[in-house]
């Protein structure tokens, strides 16, 4: 009889070795929205749930912020008169704002006659000649945006694109919707923002890819993270070729109206707030290698990796322990306080 | 001195051979059920249109370069070959599926934004959970 009880035990433990195998999978959702492509998953008995309210809520949003949608806050804004926003599309306007003064202006959202010109992401993007470029400049800054409570307007020729940052005001949302429904551990990707929070089930941390602006089937770096935000901006994927065979890439310059010139290849921001990541990823990457550290030293409050264009790869040093993997063709250097 | 209560009798018996190779038996069956499994899965190149898997190829088997073709309003040619996908030609606005080049590692994808395409790899080696870029 002991003998077939410690048969018996011995096959239970090989069932539950074998379990060990194999990792739960995650709850997935996957939208277009807000112009990109998303991607979520999560862990914990509210998964399925906690993405479904998290995809509404994405679109929900879309449908204030979106410069395209006729019954947008935005497009109501962007129409020429004055304009009754709700509480959240003036608290973001607010903080754009905000964060063009933070920034020297190198991050604004009034860029968007400009990027209308341009058309580089459109069906029809062209090279815009000195003068209409021009003609469109004075229309930047911050300081045509005019708030009061929830009534917004904007001077005459202007108007606002939340794109820079509306994608990082929606990862905060989705986080906070994931705390509502308890969700173990997610990871999410908002098109180039991402949110990750908790564990996988197995105890282990989120494995976070910096994309190699020069190779796009390899990664620059990988990070091991969790309970915080990263936005990855960069011009190497959103471009087009003139006629001239000059690349113009998708990130302008408020200054000068034109694409970025910069010594950076990308810039990832890693922070507390989805939001301001957002928001500082764009503008450090126009301001480029110096004056970017510099940024960072002054203001602090995030932790940063630039790819420079001559293969290097800068990293705040709040990062350092959090690096699993350094791509071989970069050379790797913690940025001085 | 002696004790009241009898010594159990500890020599091995044929029986617990047989149990011993059974457990042994057992282990390496399901050691190479677990992880031989998991070495020969193959990396796999799966092509969603709007939502639908149009194609899903397992690249290690490919005897020769196969194209996938995306007919709607815009008109995408994907590439699989044992090296990689890639969207090869596209007629869509922005280009940003063809920018991305090839991808060659499980985790990784490609997106057409415009025609809503996304072409994922998925395999047996480890992979980032996300990928910034």
């Amino acid at each position: 009889m002991k003998r077939f009880a410690c048969l018996l035990l011995a096959i239970l433990m090989l069932l539950s070795l074998a379990a060990c195998g194999k990792t739960a999978e995650p709850e997935k959702q996957e939208l277009f929205a807000m112009d990109t492509y998303m991607s979520l998953a999560a862990y914990g008995d509210g998964a399925r749930e906690a993405l479904a309210a998290a995809a509404r809520e994405i679109n929900r949003l879309e449908r204030e912020l979106s410069r395209t949608i006729e019954t947008s806050d935005v497009y109501k804004l962007n129409a020429g008169v004055t304009a009754t926003v709700g509480d959240e599309t003036a608290a973001l306007l607010c903080r754009a704002v905000e964060y063009s003064e933070i920034t020297g202006g190198l991050f604004d959202v009034t860029v968007a006659p400009l990027v209308t010109l341009w058309g580089i992401t459109s069906d029809s993007p062209h090279i815009p000649s000195q003068s209409e470029i021009d003609s469109l400049l004075p229309t930047v800054g911050s300081g045509h945006i005019h708030l009061d409570g929830n009534s917004a307007m904007l001077d005459e020729g202007c108007a606002v694109d939340l794109g820079g940052i509306a994608k990082g005001y929606a990862s905060d949302r989705v986080a906070q919707v994931l705390a509502q429904y308890g969700v173990t551990g997610a990871a999410v990707s908002l098109g180039g923002n991402v949110y990750i929070c908790g564990q996988k089930p197995d105890g282990a941390l989120w494995s976070v890819a910096v994309q190699d602006p020069k190779d796009t089937s390899a990664y620059a770096m990988t990070l091991e993270l969790t309970d915080t935000f990263a936005v990855t901006s960069g011009g190497y994927q959103r471009f087009f070729t003139g006629e001239d065979g000059t690349v113009y890439q998708h990130i302008l310059d408020p200054r000068t109206g034109k694409p970025a010139v910069t010594d950076i290849l990308s810039v990832t921001v890693v922070a507390g707030n989805g939001t301001m990541a957002d928001a500082y990823s764009t503008a450090l990457y126009v301001m480029g290698e110096e004056a970017a550290c510099d940024f960072w030293r002054q203001r602090g409050g995030f932790d940063m990796v630039l790819i420079t264009a001559d293969g290097r790869v800068l990293y705040t040093p709040g990062l350092a322990a959090h690096i699993t993997q350094k791509g071989a063709s970069y050379d790797f250097r913690q940025i001085t306080t | 001195m002696t004790s009241g209560r009898s010594q159990p009798d500890l020599k091995p018996r044929p029986m617990d051979a047989l149990v011993v190779l059974f457990v042994v038996l057992s282990a390496a069956i399901i050691a190479v059920l677990v992880y031989g499994k998991r070495e020969s899965e193959n990396l796999t190149a799966t092509v969603k249109h709007r939502g639908e898997t149009v194609a899903q190829v397992v690249l290690d088997t490919l005897q020769e370069e196969k194209t996938v073709t995306i007919d709607g309003k815009y008109h995408l040619t994907v590439t699989v070959t044992r090296d990689g996908v890639s969207v090869t030609e596209s007629d869509c606005p922005g280009q940003d599926c063809v920018h991305t080049g090839r991808i060659t590692k499980a985790g990784q994808s490609i997106v057409c934004l415009p025609e809503q395409v996304i072409v994922t790899m998925e395999g047996s080696s480890p992979s980032p959970d996300v990928i910034l870029g």
